[in-house]
């Protein structure tokens, strides 16, 4: 089950997480946190934008606005039809979170690194993605052999160092220029 | 309800959102989707490189499945 589960993200490991140059582990690009006024701000706008959507193509969906780890979280739960705003691999959401950065953008003035969820899909991937870091810390600890993993976003890529971190004797590191970087573990001995 | 839904996602981005008009316009080749926008808004439609154009196809074919085209029409000629 697990090595099912294991292919089945490396094979997605391409699609990406996060619409684009995410912090990393040890990879953050940050210039001054916005305050947490403008992340509220952010928020309201992101909402207005997609309830105003969820209306007109009359999709029953819940937005839930949050703040987490400085940036504006945006989560929207609700129906079926929902998963047309996910899409396939995730690439419709990732779209969506685009375009909706961007009309924060044009209400606040400033660019906005806010993150969409739709129907739980990130928080499941990255369920997904921790999962695979378990078992291949496992496997590597098994076989002793380094095991290099598809390439991967810095978000993505973050996910499985995180859960390699908890396995004693191994460790991880990330290879290869973007964005074809991928995760290579190996064990410490 | 397309038309309206991608007009919506136009207007949001733009500094002239009064200016956004969406046709829906059926060929032989099926369904195209017009964006008109103020002159000074295509850039921002169109985005680095297409790649705003491209999320809002991206949306537009989520919702509205496969075989709706997006134009953003050039009004400036």
């Amino acid at each position: 089950m697990a090595e099912m589960l294991a292919t089945d993200v490396v094979t997605e490991a391409n699609s990406r997480l996060d619409g684009d140059d995410e912090v990393g582990a040890g990879e953050s690009i940050r210039n001054v946190p916005p305050s947490e006024e403008l992340l509220v701000q952010e928020g309201d706008a992101a909402g207005d934008y997609l309830e105003r959507l969820l209306d007109l193509v009359d999709y029953d969906g819940d937005i839930d606005l949050d703040v987490e780890g400085g940036r504006a979280m945006v989560s929207i739960d609700g129906g079926a039809d929902l998963a047309k705003l996910v899409g396939p691999r995730g690439t419709v959401l990732e779209a969506l979170q685009e375009l909706t950065r961007l009309a924060v953008q044009q209400q606040t003035g400033a660019r906005s690194r806010l993150m969409l969820d739709i129907a739980q899909w990130r928080a499941t991937r990255r369920d997904d993605l921790s999962e695979l870091g378990r078992s291949i810390a496992q496997r590597v600890l098994d076989g002793g052999e380094p095991v290099r993993l598809q390439s991967m976003t810095p978000f993505e890529r973050k996910i499985v160092h995180d859960a390699v971190a908890g396995v004693d004797g191994v460790r991880s590191e990330s290879e290869g220029e973007e964005p074809q970087r991928c995760v290579v573990v190996s064990p410490t001995t | 309800m397309l038309a309206d839904a991608l007009e919506h996602l136009v207007r949001g981005i733009v500094d002239n959102p009064d200016d956004v008009r969406v046709q829906l316009v059926t060929t032989r080749r099926g369904r195209t989707l017009e964006v008109h926008v103020h002159p000074d808004d295509l850039g921002k439609v169109i985005g680095r490189g297409g790649r705003t154009a491209t999320a809002l196809r991206t949306v537009m074919g989520g919702i509205g499945g496969r075989g709706v085209r997006v134009d953003v029409v050039d009004t400036d000629r």
